[in-house]
């Protein structure tokens, strides 16, 4: 049994009467501990799959299962971290996590929380910014507390919507590491299933197991790609190898190929 | 800040112009109590020399002295219009040195009746913000009441509270506990809307990211909910305030023997125009109080936002 089934999931929205369908018929599957990134260029309905699995969008036909059962609504067995606005900016980072880590452990004492907390923001390099409101951090040090709280949680499952999107460059690699290092982890505990939106091909390739492409109007599944490469990963070494490049350019074309056959043209000269 | 910053200021010399001022001769015939004039200048500006030596930012400062020139100019036209030209009806506008001799010798019934005055005022306002606030995000949350709810809240909010003193008089059991039902009734409204307006203006990305993390009702609506709406609460909580203050006269005037309000209305009545006006000043200091603390209530809780 897969960790996470999407069956046959379809979304339209009217608006102003106008029919609209964000997704078509998508199904895939998530095996347990695999960490799976939906790729596609915009309005291709990656973030609309991913608000269904977070439980805050229902599909107008096909459901979601996991472990078998399909979900109603938002679940504590699902972490999530957005792209913007995860945190609640009148909590400071240490709140927001200790917040977090409430809403799935009840018994947890005030004390215990606290503790729990200090220990996942030491983990993401934010020791010395545990008092500080979101407004005083930069947008990076936002999604390490988002990262933190939604590690703290300690869901089985972990839904990223672009969690680096609107970070500069700089610090997103930074931030892709960090994130492939707590995930990795030492190989002692499990690893948690991830489920990661983005539209960044490299990023992609990183981080995941297997890649699900998707396609535009209406939002379908293009491929899934199984990514061939050993953990634990190292960015550096590995974007020499020839094996990566080559990896890299049949993305890249399949990407590209996708939007050629959309526009129908032989004459689009990449 | 430099030496020149802190005491070169025009506060100063409006100080020094004010002092010499009292020296003219006075054309008001009788007493014009001068000296309390001259004491209290001077306890002022002892207090900005004080006040100058030690504050720390040059914006905090300018606030005072800006405030304290205000005060100086105040009183210089107040000083040459009465008692030095005589330019004005005195019944009507009593020479400035007056007023403070009377107010140092109310000065016992005046503090009562501050007590008296600001138990009305917080009684009243507490309990409105006690009930609007969680009634407020109650039916701002609720998709299909929040709309009526808003409709509903505009007609009875337009309605002036002193329409309700008879109702209040044949209901509740003392006309103290009218005083504060009228002053409860003009900021239950303002503080309701606000909250409805501010819980319906919460960002979508806010409560998606509250979802996720499956809280329930009661930490949704008070632990995410208020503190998002949270600004908006206090635009209606300010306007409560400043509603309460204009109704506190027409709330003591229902049979209560003491307060601000009925002060300054005791004694207009009777014309003595010297003792109203040590209300209106006094009123005036209240208010400024209660609003600076006011304000720092609201800086605190908002602090997340800069």
């Amino acid at each position: 049994m897969s960790k996470i089934e999407i069956r046959n999931l379809t979304v339209d929205y009217t608006e102003k009467k106008n029919r609209f369908t964000a997704l078509k018929d998508v199904s895939f599957s998530i095996e347990d501990g695999e960490f799976v990134s939906v790729i596609g260029s915009s309005g291709c309905g990656k973030s609309t799959l991913l608000s269904i699995l977070e439980g805050i969008n229902t599909p107008t036909a096909g459901e979601i299962l996991i472990n078998g059962e399909p979900i109603h609504g938002t679940g504590t067995d699902r972490g999530v971290v957005f792209q913007h606005y995860s945190l609640f900016p009148w909590m400071t980072a240490r709140k927001n996590v200790a917040f977090g880590i409430k809403q799935v452990n009840k018994e947890a004492s005030r004390t215990e929380r606290l503790k729990i907390a200090d220990e996942f923001l030491e983990k993401v390099g934010l020791e010395s910014f545990k008092n500080k409101y979101p407004s005083q951090l930069s947008g990076g040090m936002q999604q390490r507390v988002a990262i933190a709280r939604a590690l703290a949680m300690d869901t089985d499952i972990l839904l990223m919507d672009e969690p680096f999107g609107a970070i500069d460059a700089k610090n997103r690699t930074i931030l892709q590491e960090l994130l492939l290092e707590l995930w990795e982890g030492d190989g002692t505990s499990a690893r948690k299933t991830v489920v990661f939106v983005t539209h960044d091909i490299d990023e992609a390739i990183l981080l995941s197991d297997k890649i699900v492409m998707m396609t535009a109007n209406p939002g379908q599944v293009y491929r899934e790609i199984e990514v061939p490469f050993d953990r634990p990963r190292n960015r550096a070494e590995l974007v020499q190898t020839k094996e990566y490049n080559q990896f890299r350019n049949k993305l890249l074309a399949m990407f590209y190929s996708d939007i050629v056959s959309k526009i129908g043209g032989d004459e689009v000269v990449l | 800040m430099t030496i020149k910053k802190r005491y070169f200021r025009v506060v100063h010399a409006l100080f020094i112009v004010l002092l010499l001022i009292q020296l003219l001769p006075d054309k008001l015939k009788g007493e014009t109590y001068a000296q309390y004039v001259i004491w209290f200048v001077v306890g002022v500006e002892a207090l900005t020399l004080l006040v100058s030596s030690f504050i720390k930012k040059p914006v905090g400062l300018n606030l005072f002295t800006d405030i304290v020139s205000f005060i100086y100019g105040l009183l210089i036209a107040w000083t040459l219009a009465t008692a030095k030209f005589n330019l004005l009806k005195p019944a009507l506008f009593p020479p400035p040195g007056k007023v403070f001799w009377r107010m140092i010798g109310d000065y016992e019934t005046i503090i009562t009746n501050i007590f008296s005055s600001v138990g009305i005022i917080l009684r009243g306002y507490l309990l409105a913000l006690v009930i609007a606030i969680p009634l407020g995000l109650f039916l701002g949350w609720s998709a299909r009441l929040g709309s009526a709810a808003t409709y509903i809240s505009k007609f009875l909010g337009a309605i002036p509270p002193i329409v309700y003193i008879p109702y209040g008089i044949a209901l509740l059991p003392t006309f103290r506990s009218v005083s504060v039902f009228v002053i409860f009734l003009a900021t239950f409204w303002p503080v309701l809307a606000g909250t409805m307006s501010g819980v319906m203006n919460v960002d979508k990305k806010t409560i998606d990211s509250a979802k996720v993390l499956n809280v329930g009702k009661f930490t949704m609506l008070f632990s995410v909910i208020l503190p998002a709406s949270l600004q908006q609460i206090f635009i209606g909580c300010n306007q409560g305030l400043t509603v309460s203050f204009v109704l506190l006269t027409s709330a003591e005037m229902i049979g209560a023997q003491s307060g601000l309000g009925y002060y300054i209305k005791n004694y207009s009545d009777f014309g003595d125009y010297t003792r109203t006006l040590v209300g209106l000043i006094v009123i005036g200091i209240v208010i400024v109080a209660i609003s600076f603390a006011f304000n720092k209530i609201q800086k605190y809780l908002l602090r997340w936002k800069h």
